[in-house]
């Protein structure tokens, strides 16, 4: 192995956890507010269409990003509905979202493009680099060579960490997640909370989708999310509900899948299913060398009723 | 006032339950149409496989007059269960286009002798009293693919990316680079499964690797897969094409740039004999060649510009001798 495999290596990684980072933190956003989100898949695959669309009409990707993410809202609204309104099961309607949302899409897709057997292949948005910075070796290429998506997302973890444990609204933010009640009493609007919750996952879910379509792969098929949101709401517990837990678990798993396609590329000694496991494996083995202790917000998953005792 | 809202609700149903038995009685004189259904684990409209296999489907049954259903994007779990919901409804034929579908195909064929099952890329053990196989012949697919490379590839790598690894894929694969070994003993292979026929971004990510080791013709039997391959081709060359991709099942030049050309497999064809075979009576027990010799597998139209006429010809040159059985030798 060389450097430029290394340096071409770590690309991929960053290039592949990318999607996965920006569903990742729509799940944080959402277990902090106490609300347990299944769906991403499913808002993935809707956010994806949309970007996707709206980028093969207007041809402007930074738009197809903004409507993909906006399609990931409006999607969540059914879930919020359900589960903060109507107090439904958080993991039946996270389910249903995945059930409905991509069959959703793939209707729409066949309905703008009929069946054919040509592909339908948008504009991509073009990466960005940033002077001086991108010049430094092996590095530079790395992390100031990107499309604008990738900078944002990272933007995004350190603000989310800033969020959470600097600011006061981020405390009552979690005091949502973790007791409800005692943040009622506080005068913490907890409903509102919730749904701004929402709001914030469907948008990072639905952008993450977008991204697929707009910055990575130009065309969208059905399948496209491929699992990519179970992935991230492992990447979360995985992390620790914290910004930068997530942000180290999706690029860890990032590197462990673009490690697995190098070596399958590179030997045809062993079975390639023995290399798909290993983003899978590596996850499971880091479970448990960092043990579970820390087991998220108490409130997540149950639903809040106002006025119960 | 609740209940009288019951009962009118039962009356309805019961009512429409008298009225749908009718229904279903009485096309039985009329002459019959058959129908075919399709069931599909990718999109009908990926760009690839499952738009070309649907597209041969259609084709085949308007020359004949059949009706025509499909059921795509199902997980394995459901091959069964959907086939035996379109045998339910009285489908004279099911295609299912993929070695994948045999083991539910044999399951749901043994509880309805009365259906016909076709399955693209079945083995050839397969057909029983109501089973087909469509069988184009994987191994000249390859060997074509293989000439094109070998003559195409200036680095002496070439790369292959499957989805799954079918039988139908490995002997593919093994052609391919069979026949580019003939043309150039030195050349060297690399290939992949990307464990996915819809996860576009993975094939991006495999040729993008593959570009890395050197690869400069790719050859894929992966679907949407496939289009996240050529993307990846695309990029790396920029504006001058001297990586190329080879594609399949349909003749998709023109769709990349870096397409040189296509090996194409006439499902219509094949599948057309079937609903024949139906339509007579004499359904079964068969296997349904498809292969240069009767036209079922050809190759695609050139890119004039990335192959000169000199290397066109060479290519034709050897699949004659491939179909004469002398090449290699």
């Amino acid at each position: 192995m060389d450097w430029n495999t290394i340096a071409e290596v770590l690309t991929s990684a960053v290039r592949m956890a990318t999607p996965l980072l920006f569903v990742a933190l729509a799940e944080l956003y959402s277990e902090r507010a106490g609300l347990v989100n299944i769906g991403l898949d499913g808002i993935m695959a809707f956010g994806s269409l949309v970007g996707f669309l709206v980028c093969f009409w207007t041809g402007s990707p930074f738009l197809g990003v903004i409507c993909g993410a906006l399609g990931g809202v409006l999607v969540n609204m059914v879930y919020a509905f359900c589960t903060v309104t109507l107090a439904g099961q958080q993991i039946v309607y996270g389910m249903a979202l995945n059930i409905f949302a991509p069959a959703l899409a793939s209707f729409i897709y066949r309905v703008v493009f009929g069946v054919s057997s040509t592909l339908a292949q948008a504009t991509l948005m073009k990466t960005v680099s940033i002077p001086v910075l991108k010049d430094i070796p092996f590095l530079g290429k790395l992390l100031f060579d990107q499309t604008p998506m990738v900078y944002a997302v990272y933007l995004l973890v350190v603000v989310t960490m800033i969020y959470f444990n600097r600011t006061k609204s981020g405390l009552n933010y979690k005091a949502v997640g973790e007791y409800p009640k005692a943040a009622e009493t506080m005068g913490i609007n907890v409903i509102r909370t919730k749904y701004i919750a929402s709001i914030i996952c469907g948008f990072l879910a639905g952008m993450g989708g977008a991204y697929l379509t707009t910055c990575y792969v130009n065309t969208y098929s059905d399948g496209i999310v491929a699992g990519r949101g179970f992935i991230a709401l492992a990447a979360v517990i995985f992390g620790r509900w914290s910004g930068s837990g997530v942000l180290m678990a999706c690029l860890l798993f990032g590197l462990f899948d673009a490690m697995q396609l190098r070596l399958q590329v590179g030997t045809d000694l062993l079975p390639y299913q023995l290399f798909q496991m290993i983003p899978y494996v590596m996850t499971l083995i880091a479970l448990t060398i960092f043990g579970s202790k820390i087991a998220g917000p108490k409130s997540k998953g149950k639903p809040y009723y106002r006025e119960e005792r | 006032m609740k209940k009288i809202l019951a009962i009118a609700l039962v009356l309805c149903l019961a009512v429409g339950m008298l009225a749908g038995c009718a229904k279903t009685e009485a096309p039985a004189a009329a002459e019959k149409t058959f129908k075919v259904a399709m069931i599909c684990d990718s999109s009908i409209s990926d760009g690839g496989w499952g738009a070309a296999c649907y597209n041969g489907m259609t084709a085949a049954a308007e020359s004949r007059g059949w009706e025509t259903a499909y059921t795509d994007a199902i997980d394995q779990s459901a091959y069964a269960d959907t086939m035996i919901s379109y045998c339910d409804l009285g489908y004279d034929m099911i295609f299912a286009p993929g070695n994948q579908y045999s083991d539910a195909v044999k399951q749901v064929a043994a509880d309805y002798p009365n259906v016909a099952f076709a399955v693209l890329n079945g083995s050839i053990e397969l057909p029983t009293a109501n089973i087909m196989s469509i069988l184009p012949n994987a191994q000249q697919i390859g060997s074509i693919a293989g000439i094109i490379a070998g003559l195409m590839s200036k680095s002496g790598v070439i790369g292959f990316i499957g989805g799954m690894e079918l039988d139908t894929t490995k002997a593919k694969l093994a052609q391919f680079t069979a026949a580019a070994q003939v043309i150039n003993p030195d050349i060297k292979v690399v290939s992949a499964y990307a464990g996915s026929f819809s996860d576009t971004a993975k094939g991006m990510e495999l040729a993008a690797s593959m570009i890395n080791e050197g690869a400069d013709v790719f050859f894929g039997d992966a679907s949407a897969v496939d289009s996240g391959a050529r993307q990846a081709i695309d990029q790396a060359n920029g504006d001058t094409v001297k990586i190329y991709d080879i594609g399949q099942p349909a003749d998709i030049l023109g769709q990349n740039p870096c397409i040189v050309s296509s090996v194409v497999t006439d499902n219509a064809r094949m599948i057309a004999i079937c609903l024949e075979k139906v339509e007579t009576g004499s359904f079964g027990n068969e296997v349904v060649f498809g292969s240069l010799e009767n036209g079922a597998v050809f190759l695609g139209k050139f890119n004039d510009e990335l192959m000169s006429a000199d290397l066109q010809a060479q290519v034709a040159e050897y699949i004659k001798q491939l179909q004469d059985g002398t090449f290699g030798k």
